[in-house]
Order: structure tokens, then sequence, then C-alpha cells
């Protein structure tokens, strides 16, 4: 007997449908949601400044006006003090992750030496760092970046670690098995079956490092992202605090998104293939199913 | 063309755990090849076979005795096809030839011997985009481009299905005629050390060499053959005669 498929012509209603079910629609419910809940709360809490005060003080620090003739919005200074303490911070603890973390993952010994440290330095909150690190080196750069440094570092770390131990026995056996040289081990089969690992060390150092960033320019310096929530909390503006907030945790949401995943996207090629091919299978089964 | 000489070797393994025993996976094991011959290792699980190759290979190392591969006198060249692909997932299948490979014409012998397994058009693609016997005839290529004095297979087609795995075994041949290798192949499937062999060699649980059997029959081979059936009726009395024995050293064992 023959089989007979109908494929029914995309009605408007089914469209708005797929639209209100769509991944896109649902992020922006989502941020619509926390916004009225804010709305909402303000309403009730003096000390809980509504979104469009929040946003109009977060106006005047991007374009650099006024506030109120007194103090003059200072984005660009600010981010631009921060944002290379942060960056030779992360860049610091990259570098210095990876080596101990290829060291620790490759040996028995090293890693009976150090991982229990490595554990504690990961369990160890920024604070600390930022009240330690004021402690020893006073105000300045250098406590910021090495709080920065500290926070981030144990991360990346860990997560090399584990990359370099999850390295697939079959393959080391296989590259063994055909002479492969070391330089080409490490460079097509150690370093790909590292990477997820190391994005996700990155990932975490990128997002742990900003948090500490933020603590050691409050605690150590006097300018920066985080001097500038401290100045708002001191001088009891809230939205001033808390636009600053909203700044810092924006640009981290940005790196993530113009950064982070695109770049994850590419090495991960060959994985979403694998994915994509799973799917088709899977659409297939169903297209069998379906027309059974 | 290589030779390689297997003399009194023994690999025991340790035990795992404390009270248990020693494992010995081979015992007292000698046997020589050479020339462009298919020589087939059976046995039933855990009587050394993949034992053997891992030490002929170097991945291992023996116990007691020695192991020798060697071209005119010179150290040997070595290609493997394991039980699974084991292909760099990250890498696409021209990368994965290009892993192993050394030499000026690596791109050419690497393209070359994926066209003799059918794979011409996939060196683009990822393993994850080739079907499982796809991914296992580029493990076959692989080990091919090496252009090895000796070829080790390991069960190169006990994971795949039926039809697959015979039309494999029929392309094996083809490539094994032209290539001319010395190849040592491992499995625990009789008819399928018929149909590729021109040697078998039976191992008895403990890695103990119960017989050397040859396979006089003119290739290519097909599994339906009528010769080959016979082959394979003779092979399998052969292996019973080896369990029977087995059983009664074991009772024997018990007894005392």
């Amino acid at each position: 007997m023959s089989q007979a498929t109908t494929v029914a012509p995309a009605s408007p209603i089914a469209g708005v449908g797929r639209l209100l079910r769509s991944p896109l629609t649902a992020r922006i419910a989502s941020y619509l949601f926390l916004l009225v809940a804010w709305q909402l709360l303000s309403l009730y809490e003096d000390r809980f400044p509504p979104p469009a005060d929040v946003f109009g003080f977060l106006w005047i620090e991007v374009t650099g006006g006024s506030h109120g003739g007194i103090v003059r919005g200072e984005f660009l200074e600010h981010f631009a003090a921060t944002l290379p303490r942060f960056t030779l911070g992360i860049a610091i603890s990259m570098v210095l992750g990876i080596v101990s973390g290829v060291v620790i993952g490759g040996s028995k010994i090293a890693e009976a030496l150090l991982k229990d440290t490595l554990l504690m330095l990961v369990a160890l909150p920024a604070i600390i760092w930022a009240f330690l690190t004021q402690m020893w080196l006073g105000l300045g750069d250098t406590a910021v970046v090495i709080t920065t440094f500290l926070s981030a570092f144990p991360f990346v770390a860990v997560n090399v670690v584990q990359g370099i131990q999850a390295v697939p026995r079959d393959l080391r056996r296989m590259s063994g098995a055909f002479h492969v040289s070391s330089y080409r081990r490490v460079r097509h089969l150690l370093l790909p079956a590292v990477t997820g690992y190391l994005f996700a060390g990155f990932r975490f150092a990128v997002i742990i490092g900003w948090n500490a960033v933020l603590l050691g320019e409050w605690f150590s310096s006097s300018e920066g992202v985080g001097y500038q929530a401290r100045y708002w909390y001191d001088a009891n503006r809230y939205k001033g605090f808390v636009a600053w907030v909203i700044l810092f945790i924006g640009f981290i949401v940005l790196i993530d998104r113009v950064a982070l995943v695109p770049l994850q996207r590419r090495a991960f090629r060959w994985r979403d293939t694998q994915v994509k091919q799973a799917q088709r299978r899977v659409e297939g089964i169903d297209v069998a199913v379906t027309g059974a | 063309m290589a030779t390689l000489r297997v003399e009194h070797l023994n690999k025991t393994f340790p035990a795992i755990e404390r009270g248990s025993d020693a494992t010995t996976a081979i015992d007292d094991l000698s046997f020589e090849i050479g020339g462009h011959v298919f020589v087939s290792v059976v046995g039933p699980s855990g009587c050394g076979k993949s034992t053997l190759l891992n030490i002929v290979s170097g991945i291992e190392t023996a116990t007691h005795g020695s192991v020798s591969v060697s071209e005119d006198g010179s150290p040997a060249r070595l290609g493997y096809v394991f039980q699974e692909p084991r292909l760099l997932p990250w890498r696409t299948v021209m990368q994965n030839m290009l892993y192993v490979l050394e030499g000026e014409d690596v791109p050419d012998r690497a393209r070359d011997y994926l066209r003799m397994v059918g794979l011409d058009d996939a060196g683009g693609k990822f393993p994850a985009q080739l079907s499982g016997g796809m991914q296992q005839r580029v493990g076959i290529a692989r080990a091919f481009a090496v252009e090895p004095d000796l070829l080790l297979m390991d069960e190169p087609f006990s994971h795949l299905d039926a039809i697959t795995a015979r039309s494999l075994r029929e392309q094996l041949q083809g490539i094994w005629t032209e290539a001319k290798k010395t190849v040592l192949f491992v499995t625990h499937d009789i008819a399928e050390a018929v149909q590729l062999s021109n040697r078998v060699l039976i191992l008895a649980p403990g890695g103990r060499l119960f017989a050397d059997l040859p396979i006089e029959l003119p290739y290519p081979r097909k599994a339906s053959d009528t010769e080959v059936a016979m082959a394979q009726a003779e092979l399998l009395r052969r292996f019973e005669e080896m369990q029977e024995e087995t059983d009664a050293a074991r009772a024997t064992d018990v007894a005392s």
C-alpha cells in the first residue's frame, strides 16, 4: 500500500505560536519579568531605587553628563582604569594555570604534592585575597592585579588538570602504536582534548576575576569600576551604586556573548557536527515513525 | 616484507587485589612469520591474542622471552588496526591520516589509501559524520598508508554489523593482495580467520600455542565458498579438540 504524505500550509496562528515558544521570546520575557519585579519592589521599599532612576543615572554616567552639577559621569575613565588590571590578572592566571595544570595533571607525584593546595585555593573567596593584598601591598594597581590573579588562577589550573587526565587512553595507545612524535601528540591529541576544559577554566577565570577586580578596587584603589561602586555606596546614593553594579554585570554578559561563546563554538565545530548528526538521525526516526 | 620472530614469549599481569593470583596471558609462545602472508591468531576470549599484538607493537612489554620484527635486518615499520577506529574526533579524516604519516608524499599517499577503501570524498569530514563502517575503513586506510612492513589487526570487524563486516572482509582481501603486506590478524571468529588467512595459529587459554595450520585456498575467497566451508569445519574440529583438552586439564587440576 502506498503512503501519501500531506504537508499542511503554514497558518499565521501557527507562526505566532512558534514565535511565542522560541528561546528569544523566553529570554526577553525573563528580562521583562525582572524589570516588573524590580519596579514593584521599589514601590514598597524606599531604599530600592526604581529602574527609571537607575537607568537615568546610568545614562548620565555613560554619556559623561552631570549629576546635579556636582559630579560628572566618569564611565570611560573608570573602565579604562579597570580593564588593564583585569586583563593582566587574567593573562597571568591563564599562563600559570595552564603550566601548573599540565604539571599536576601529567605527574602523579606533582598531583600528590599540589592538588590539595589547589583545591584549598579554589575554596578561598576573592574577598579574602582583597583584604590580604591590601594588607600586604597597600593601595595601588599591584594589589588589584594580584587579587584578580589569585582568585582566577586555581579555576584555570583545576580545569587543565581534569583535561589532561581525561585524554582518552585509547587515542594515547594508538599514537604510541604508530610512533607519533611528541610535538604532534601535544598539538593534535593533548591540546584539542584539553580545549573544552580550558574554555571552562577561562570562562570561570573571567567571571571570578571580574568579581575579584571589583573587590580589589573597592579596598585598594582610588579609581576603577570597583572604586566607583564603593564611592556611591559610601555616599548613600543607592541608585549610583546599583547603576555601577549593572554596568559591572552588563560588561561580563557582553564579554561572554560577544567573545567567549563564538570562540567556544569555533573550537567545538567537530562536536557540534556530532550533535547535528545525532539530531538528524533522531529527526529521521521521527519522520519514519510519523510516516509509518 | 617483514619477519616477525616470537621466542618463548611470556606475559604475566600482576594480581590486582591482595590475595588474588597473577594472571598468565601468554605462556611460552614461539612462532615465526614472514613474507606476503596473512596469519590469523584465533582463540577463546582472554587467551592473550590482543596482548600479543600489543607486545609486538611495543605498547606493552613482555615478562620473559623476545619479540623481534625486522625488515632485511633493519627495524620494521608497523601499522595497527584496532577493534574500534580510534580516530581523533576533533580532526578531519585527512588530518587523522596525516597524524600518523611521515615523509614528503604524505598527502598523496593518504588520498591513495582513502581511495583504496572507497572514501575518496571523505577527507574533509569529521569522524562523527561517517558511519561506523566508514570510520573503520579510515582506520584500515590509515594503517595501510603507513606502508608498514608488518600490519597488525585486532578484531577490526567485531564491532560492525554483519553486512558491513562481510563487505569489508572482501575489500581487505583485495587491498592485501595489492599492497603485498605481512599481516598478523587477531580474531575469535573462525569463519573470518578461514576466509582471510593462509595460516592460522590457535591459542589455548593461558596463551599457549595449540596448533599452527595452513589454509591453502586461492584468493579472493567468499564466506559461501564450499572449500572455505570445509576448511572452517576442519578448523572448528581442531578448536573443539583444544577445548576438550583444556577442560580435561582443568578437571585433573581440580582433582589433584
